[in-house]
């Protein structure tokens, strides 16, 4: 009896096949199938917006003609470098000052002293507040991109998205060290970095973070090189970073949380200090298709300002109350 | 480890393919800035010559060894070890592809488009087994095709249909074997590829639905032995006619039968024929009857099937990518919907005026008309033919393989307690 009733249902699955293959051969209409060639995002740009912590607060429109990265100092002022210039604008937006520069800046950091940095495509100049040129680095190599900028006390770490490495450089821009080269007696997998969004930052806690983007991960090294541990997964839903290299930016909050944002799929979220996502600051239907280079910072209220290059702005997103 | 449970053990293992199935795509594209050239498509070059010869080669001296087996060695175990080896060459290996049930279509096109170039590979895998099959019976469904291979291992509690349900369901291939004949000779689609159920576990890149496919198949395939071969495969139907009029077959006992009716129940696929003892068991008035109803019934179906095949054959050409398009371009709900569809959006692409699209599925119609006539027909005759089997009583003595049916597996050879000579009986 058993038998026969497995027999049956096994009989009733076949001419299930069967009905699926007439089904899909005669009556299937492919006039409101979606292309399946199509190159279509929408489907992963959708989210939970229940998750979204954090709202849109004002925007400052820049003059400059072309963006590239965002900074904020001591005061909070926020900074713009871009092509041609540097724009700086107080912390409710109203326009201080601008100064012109010579070529296009990729990256800005601003140190305690109100220094500018600039990445400056394949070396660095460092500017003060009020437009002056402090000094030129020299180049660390022809195909060097300089992408990021951290400062601390004693050092100023460079993220080389063009020769795929970090270095560690003195105040007055000798190089010590190379950090993150592909070290596997030391269990370094090196920085995959196919595109040139390659950012690093200093925590709170003063340890040195990178992005290696190819691996969808954050890495974290010591001074002198060490990787000490790394945090993310590569995988489609949103608590993972997707596409060829991703998050193409990063900041913190001064509760070491990281703020990250992404190209390919637009977005900015925030994940524990541990590497956990927490929240949504924006997602892909605040942003143009396809706008990449979406540069943070974070100043001292933890508002995060974001950098939109196609929209020309930045754009500052603060906790919902 | 006993065979059933090696057979588990692979099986568990085949699944974790299942993982492919929610592999995506990276996007989008890296930039490379940095003077990196991204490197152009490559697409892969054909097999080359000396494997493709290899494979025939592989395929001679595997049919070769599996009808030796069969026939002069009556082993169970070597049958099995033949399937498993086809199973890795033919099927992981070879990946599926070129197999003799695809080579139907391939054969099909080359007779109907002239433009179609056919490798001889695929000839001989085509003409290979039926010769193979005219001279040995199905020696090629026993061990060499790696689709029934696959179905074998998994035949645990193989079940018993009936007569009638294996008639009904035999109809099946039939159907199959036109339409494939028919799309195949209009140009229109390679539906037996389209629904190779495993082809996508050789290469482990399934999609969902095709694993899901394989998956039932297999499951059933432990109370309903070898299903796809039975109730789907269209070169089966090719293997069953040849293999009725092959030089030598397998027998159930290797000398004369004691009509012990040890092996009654053991064939899985139902394909023992049984002793009808009685040489008149009708009157002749009847089995005139029975003739002159045959004689009208075929000819009835065929003209009937025919007729429905007419009926039909705007359906069957709704398949046809021309006629598909020519529909939406002449559909105004084509223009309502948000989303333009992919063949609309390639019709625009191509500079093709609506009156050519429309002029190509008039001439595609046509041809549908005379296929579904043929198909229609074709099929009528198959059902006439299998109503006609089931009403004559065919005398014999013994238990015998139908030789169309039977697929060589040797399991009714460990039943029969008859030696070669008759003097030894097992007891």
């Amino acid at each position: 009896m058993k038998q026969k009733i497995f027999v049956i249902a096994a009989l009733i699955l076949l001419l299930c096949l069967i009905l699926f293959m007439t089904r899909d051969l005669f009556f299937s209409h492919s006039e409101n199938k979606p292309n399946p060639y199509e190159y279509d995002l929408k489907a992963l740009k959708s989210a939970d917006t229940t998750q979204s912590l954090y709202t849109e607060d004002r925007q400052i429109h820049t003059r400059l003609a072309e963006i590239h990265g965002v900074a904020t100092d001591a005061a909070d002022n926020i900074y713009i470098a871009g092509n041609g210039g540097v724009e700086i604008y107080s912390r409710d937006g109203v326009f201080l000052k601008k100064f012109s520069i010579k070529g296009t800046a990729r990256c800005i950091t601003v140190d305690v002293k109100d220094n500018i940095y600039l990445g400056m495509e394949d070396h660095v100049e460092i500017w003060n507040g009020s437009g002056k040129l402090i000094t030129q680095w020299t180049s660390p190599g022809e195909e060097s991109i300089i992408t990021s900028i951290a400062v601390t006390d004693t050092w100023v770490f460079l993220a080389d998205a063009g020769r795929k490495v970090v270095y560690r450089c003195d105040l007055s821009g000798k190089m010590i060290d190379r950090i993150g080269e592909k070290d596997p007696e030391n269990k370094i997998p090196g920085f995959i970095v196919p595109s040139p969004y390659f950012d690093l930052g200093i925590a709170p806690d003063g340890s040195l973070w990178v992005v290696n983007p190819g691996r969808h991960e954050f890495e974290k090294y010591t001074f002198d090189g060490r990787l000490v541990s790394t945090w993310g997964e590569a995988n489609m839903t949103m608590e993972g970073f997707c596409g060829c290299c991703n998050p193409s930016h990063f900041a913190f909050l001064h509760d070491g949380s990281f703020v990250t944002s992404e190209k390919g799929i637009e977005r900015i979220k925030i994940y524990t200090s541990g590497g956990k996502f927490n929240s949504i600051v924006a997602l892909s239907a605040s942003f143009e298709e396809g706008t990449k280079g979406l540069d943070l910072a974070v100043d001292s209220r933890d508002r995060v300002i974001v950098l939109d290059p196609v929209k020309l702005m930045v754009r500052i997103f603060v906790k919902k109350k | 480890m006993s065979k059933q449970k090696l057979v588990i053990i692979l099986l568990l293992l085949l699944t974790v393919q299942a993982t492919s199935v929610f592999a995506v795509q990276r996007f989008p594209k890296p930039e490379f800035e940095t003077g990196y050239i991204q490197p152009e498509t490559q697409v892969p070059s054909p097999r080359t010559e000396i494997l493709a010869v290899m494979d025939v080669v592989v395929l001679l001296l595997s049919l070769s060894v599996i009808s030796w087996i069969v026939l002069k060695k009556r082993s169970r175990n070597g049958v099995f070890l033949m399937s498993v080896f086809s199973l890795i060459y033919f099927g992981f290996y070879r990946e599926g592809c070129i197999c003799a049930i695809g080579s139907i279509q391939n054969i099909t096109l080359a007779l109907f488009d002239y433009n179609y170039i056919l490798p001889l590979t695929v000839i001989a895998f085509f003409i290979i087994p039926l010769v193979f099959t005219l001279f040995f019976g199905r020696t090629f469904c026993a061990g060499v095709c790696p689709f029934g291979a696959m179905q074998d291992m998994v035949a645990f509690r193989p079940q018993k249909l009936g007569s009638r349900l294996n008639a009904i369901l035999g109809m099946v291939p039939y159907i199959y074997l036109g339409l494939a004949v028919l799309y195949a000779a209009t140009g229109t689609d390679f539906i037996i590829c389209r629904y190779d159920p495993f082809v996508g576990i050789f290469r482990f890149n399934a999609s969902f639905s095709m694993f899901v496919f394989a998956g039932i198949l297999l499951l059933s395939g432990i109370f309903i032995a070898r299903p796809y071969c039975r109730f789907l495969c269209p070169y089966g139907v090719l293997l069953n006619w040849v293999s009725r009029f092959s030089r030598r077959h397998i027998t159930i006992t290797p000398a004369e039968c004691i009509q012990c009716r040890l092996c009654e129940d053991s064939c899985p696929y139902d394909a023992i024929d049984f002793p009808v003892t009685s040489r008149n068991p009708e009157s002749r008035q009847v089995m005139v009857r029975k003739l002159m109803l045959i004689c009208t019934l075929i000819p009835f179906l065929i003209v009937a099937g025919g007729w429905t095949g007419i009926r039909l054959h705007e359906t069957l050409a709704g398949v046809n990518g021309k006629v598909k398009l020519a529909r939406q371009l002449l559909d105004p709900a084509t223009l309502r919907i948000q989303s333009e569809p992919f063949e609309i959006t390639a019709y625009k692409s191509s500079g093709k005026s609506q009156m050519q699209v429309n002029e190509e599925a008039s001439v595609m119609l046509k041809r549908f008309y005379t296929g579904g006539w043929i198909l229609g027909g074709f099929i009528g005759l198959m059902f006439g033919v299998v109503i006609a089997g089931r009403m004559l009583n065919i005398w014999r003595t013994d238990y015998v393989p139908n030789k169309g049916t039977c697929l060589s597996c040797t399991r009714c050879v460990d039943y029969c307690p008859v030696k070669s000579d008759l003097s030894k009986v097992n007891t």
